[in-house]
């Protein structure tokens, strides 16, 4: 998986928590675990990550990526269209749906839209824009990193690490747990993000679809909490 | 329509310095001006909160445009480094009602370093108050040495601080530079006609 200096740079940028996209406001779950006291030791966030990677991550968020990224290189508007339309409708808690169109806007109006006149972004970006699509951060992603050249794979490895590392973030915001032990459960989640990543990076897009019943309710839950300082 | 199309007025400020009820005496002066007027409170905690802020303006602004942004416990990065999910929200009270004026963005309470994105508000107002210390001008915190209008609040709360506003006022003049800044009791409201012109005479001439 060779990448040149300027795709890697790319890469970079994009999984940089200072990408002005609003990531920080959202936890998606994240902050619910934590009302309901399921988000104590080291051990209950390393399990909580870990799941979604297996079961958000992997079989939504990469499935999309790669297929945007797919339609995208074949000039496929319809066929980008299509993956925002399967990853709206498997991605059930609102506020999930929610954080993810509104960082996907973000996205589209700061890079998507400025991107190459012959790809397929701009007009992307322009369905999003007049709302006609909803404009999924994971579709935005897979559309942009194929116009500015990044492997499949590398782009779905950035967006999903870009995820890990804005979970565990809310998770040391809302937690008592230090920065030793977040780099600690980065560090030994990794490889599961690049497994699932290599699992995922070829599923067809009729297969996307969460299995997360728990995360999907502490989602659900939290539009009701008693405290919200996350958007989900 | 969109967020580059509606004057923008940020208030920041520490926690509990008044910033609330400066947007309580300004949206009503303003609407009777004939503005139409939306306003995004940041860290907003539950959705009982939300419900308070929207009564507070329910004679004077419609629902649609009273609204908490969420700031995922980072309320300087919401409205500094990243604005993005308040710029989303004017999006949608532009959508909705484009004949939309003014937004007041009210940010969460946070630190003297604390300064709005120009892209974010086209006015920056920063509320301290008198009975934070004394001293809070002088150290000169980018809050109130940059902001466009520097609010010293609850004047009236001087005497029960031992705070001296004479100290307060040479302070601030001084770290001002020239800069304009208003004393404040929100309470009674004194003050308050001087924050609305400075505002009007910038945003609205
Ligand atoms: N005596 C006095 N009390 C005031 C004045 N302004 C505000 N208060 C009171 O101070 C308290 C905090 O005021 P808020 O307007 O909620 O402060 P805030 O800056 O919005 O606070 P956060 O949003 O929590 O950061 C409330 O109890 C107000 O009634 C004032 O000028 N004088
Ligand atoms: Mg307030």
């Amino acid at each position: 998986m060779p990448t040149d200096s300027s795709a890697f740079l790319t890469a970079l940028r994009l999984a940089d928590s200072s990408l002005p996209v609003g990531s920080y406001t959202a936890s998606y779950g994240i902050e619910q675990y934590a009302n309901e006291g399921l988000l104590e030791e080291v051990s209950d966030l390393r399990a909580v990550v870990e799941a979604y990677l297996e079961r958000v991550v992997g079989p939504c968020e990469t499935v999309a990526v790669a297929n945007a990224h797919a339609a995208s290189a074949d000039g496929d508007l319809d066929g980008v269209l299509a993956v925002d339309e399967r990853l709206h409708a498997v991605t059930l808690p609102r506020e999930f749906r929610e954080s993810s169109t509104r960082a996907g806007g973000q996205f589209c109006d700061l890079l998507l839209a400025a991107a190459d006149g012959e790809a397929v972004a701009p007009a992307y970006a322009t369905a999003v824009e007049a709302g006609t699509t909803p404009g999924h951060y994971a579709v935005c992603f897979g559309v942009y990193t194929q116009a500015a050249g990044l492997e499949c794979e590398v782009a779905c490895l950035t967006q999903g690490y870009a995820f890990l590392v804005s979970l565990l973030g809310a998770a040391q915001r809302l937690g008592r747990f230090g920065h030793t032990d977040v780099q600690s459960v980065l560090e030994s989640t990794l490889p599961v993000l690049e497994e699932v990543c290599a699992r995922h990076v070829e599923t067809p897009l009729g297969e996307m679809g969460a299995f997360a019943p728990f995360a999907e309710a502490m989602g659900m839950r939290h539009e009701r909490a008693t405290r919200r300082l996350f958007m989900s | 329509m969109g967020y580059r199309d509606v004057a923008k007025i940020g208030i920041g400020g520490p926690v509990g310095s008044g910033k609330t009820a400066l947007v309580k005496h300004l949206v009503p002066d303003l609407v009777d001006l004939g503005y139409e007027v939306g306003v995004i409170a940041n860290d907003i905690m539950t959705q009982e909160d939300a419900d308070v802020l929207r009564r507070a303006f329910a004679e004077t602004v419609p629902e649609d445009l009273v609204r908490g942004v969420e700031t995922g416990a980072c309320p300087h990065t919401g409205i500094r480094e990243d604005p993005s999910m308040n710029l989303a929200a004017i999006d949608e009270f532009t959508e909705w009602n484009p004949d939309l004026d003014v937004v007041i963005v009210e940010s969460g309470g946070d630190n003297l370093a604390a300064t709005f994105n120009p892209e974010l508000a086209d006015y920056f107002v920063f509320v301290i108050s008198v009975a934070e210390g004394e001293d809070i001008p002088r150290k000169r915190g980018p809050g109130v040495t940059q902001a466009d209008l520097l609010v010293v609040n609850k004047t009236d709360l001087a005497p029960y601080v031992d705070a001296d506003l004479e100290v307060i006022d040479r302070d601030t003049r001084e770290v001002r530079g020239g800069d304009p800044y208003v004393f404040t009791d929100c309470k009674s409201g004194q003050g308050i006609p001087t924050v609305r012109e400075h505002i009007e005479r910038v945003l609205f001439a």
